[in-house]
């Protein structure tokens, strides 16, 4: 199969010791990939390092089949991401925020904005500055310049925050609709298994900055009740090594 | 060149909706009026002559080159580099499909056109009022050729503040640090004058040195010299910051 994502030998190492070590990874093309983990277990960092935000001590990324560190505007071309909370520029409207990504590809028009933003629900606010947003409009803002422009990876840390119910019902529609029918693939960190057991279908357990598992839902489903379960006996096992 | 286009594009348009870059333009016209309405009152009432209308954009450029342009582009750079990491929208601009490099070049070269377009709105606006100061025409090739040549040492101050941005953890601490930067500069060009061309802000004038009737080349080819390894020094310090840090 077509390997979307590959990690190689992470490892980052902050100045109090935590970070994320050797972590080796490879996501295939379609998939809805889960980062599972606790808070504080190195999934934005991880995820950090993916999109170039942060620079790995060890190893890299591959995307596409382009390596962040040494071609990094080929590696996301055809990314779209959305790293811990969503910070729009506060001065400017939503439609204006949305041209910023625009500019990078020139097949998009305002008519795909506004697409985007009726995905997402915010066409009504769409020239509103962004410093009237709540929280979870800032979050659909930032999907909605994730998807701008058709990516066939979204990177996404965290994209339930701050979102309503409804808000995470729709959000999860929207990724396994993606994935379904433009074969998008998704790399989805939480801390919330729940969304990851009805998201994703495989996951990958980081606890304390180290990949303690990967497999497909199906499988772990089959040996457990729950991804709860799985999660707890991996954490139980390996978590200490 | 698409990305870096983009990425230009982007830092103009961000830079045209900030109230800051209104603030300037306001600012820098009304410094000129309020010069104009001085230099009136002082020819024709004091009995002191200030200046004809030819000198009149000069003399504005000389007060607002050490004033209200420093203090304009001091904004803007912070706000571009220390702001958007503070703020964190500077992930917007990063998670682009543009390398690290292209952002930088992007944002300087935004931060150019900014110097461009002040100093261009106080040479026409300063052009427009020195019709009321005096009734003879200004000449318009020396005004010109002044404003052009302040663009080099401004722009030499604008990546200096692009360093201090960098280096600076926050916008208040950057603010401090560049004006105590641009005293101590100063100072020391004023304590030794001998060594007073080495610090760049001692050039903020260097465009008197093509308006007489003398062109000392040698002069300027040094200053010219001194402002260029400035930037090259100031950019490359700049970006090896700019590409180190860790969102």
């Amino acid at each position: 199969m077509d390997k979307a994502i590959v990690i190689e030998n992470l490892s980052k190492t902050y100045k109090n010791d935590r970070g994320i070590q050797d972590i080796n990874l490879e996501v295939e093309r379609g998939e809805i990939f889960g980062f599972l983990g606790p808070n504080g277990a190195g999934k934005s960092t991880a995820m950090k390092i993916m999109v170039g935000l942060m620079k790995a001590d060890k190893g890299d990324v591959w995307i596409n089949g382009y390596s962040v560190t040494k071609d990094y505007e080929q590696a996301m071309k055809n990314v779209g991401s959305i790293i811990e909370n969503v910070v729009p520029f506060s001065y400017l409207t939503a439609y204006d925020n949305m041209k910023l990504s625009g500019r990078f590809n020139s097949q998009i028009d305002e008519g795909i904005i506004d697409n985007c933003l009726e995905i997402t629900g915010l066409i009504k606010y769409k020239n509103e500055k962004v410093k009237n947003y709540s929280l979870g409009m800032k979050q659909r803002l930032g999907l909605a310049m994730a998807i701008l422009s058709k990516p066939n990876i979204l990177i996404l840390d965290e994209p339930f925050n701050g979102l309503d119910i409804q808000g995470m019902v729709e959000m999860r529609e929207l990724i396994i609709n993606l994935s379904a029918q433009e074969n998008t693939t998704f790399f989805i960190s939480s801390h919330l298994i729940h969304d990851i057991e009805l998201t994703c279908n495989k996951v990958g357990i980081l606890y304390n900055g180290k990949l303690l598992g990967v497999d497909s839902t199906k499988n772990i489903l089959k040996n457990y009740s729950s991804l709860e379960n799985y999660y707890l006996s991996e954490v139980d096992l390996n978590g200490d090594s | 060149m698409e990305t870096l286009k983009a990425v230009y594009i982007n830092e103009i348009f961000k830079i045209s909706k900030k109230k800051k870059f209104f603030l300037a333009l306001i600012f820098s016209f009304f410094s000129v009026i309020v010069a104009a309405i001085a230099v009136y009152f002082l020819n024709n009432f004091a009995g002191i002559r200030i200046t004809g209308s030819s000198d009149f954009s000069i003399m504005v450029l000389s007060v607002l080159s050490y004033t209200l342009f420093p203090l304009f582009i001091a904004f803007i750079c912070i706000d571009m580099f220390v702001g958007e990491f503070v703020d964190q929208t500077i992930k917007l601009t990063l998670t682009c499909p543009a390398p690290r490099f292209k952002v930088f070049l992007g944002k300087i070269l935004a931060i150019a056109s900014f110097i461009m377009t002040n100093l261009f709105f106080v040479m026409v606006s300063s052009l427009l009022v020195s019709i009321f100061v005096s009734s003879s025409m200004p000449n318009l090739i020396k005004v010109f050729l002044a404003y052009i040549m302040e663009f080099f040492p401004l722009f030499v101050f604008a990546l200096m503040v692009v360093l201090i941005s960098n280096i600076a953890k926050g916008t208040t601490s950057a603010f401090m640090f560049t004006i105590f930067i641009f005293l101590v500069f100063n100072g020391l060009g004023f304590v030794f004058p001998y060594f007073k061309s080495l610090f760049f802000t001692s050039s903020f004038d260097w465009y008197t040195l093509f308006l007489g009737s003398y062109i000392n080349s040698s002069k300027i080819i040094r200053l010219f010299l001194i402002l260029l390894g400035y930037s090259i020094m100031l950019f490359t310090a700049g970006y090896y910051l700019f590409e180190k840090k860790d969102i």
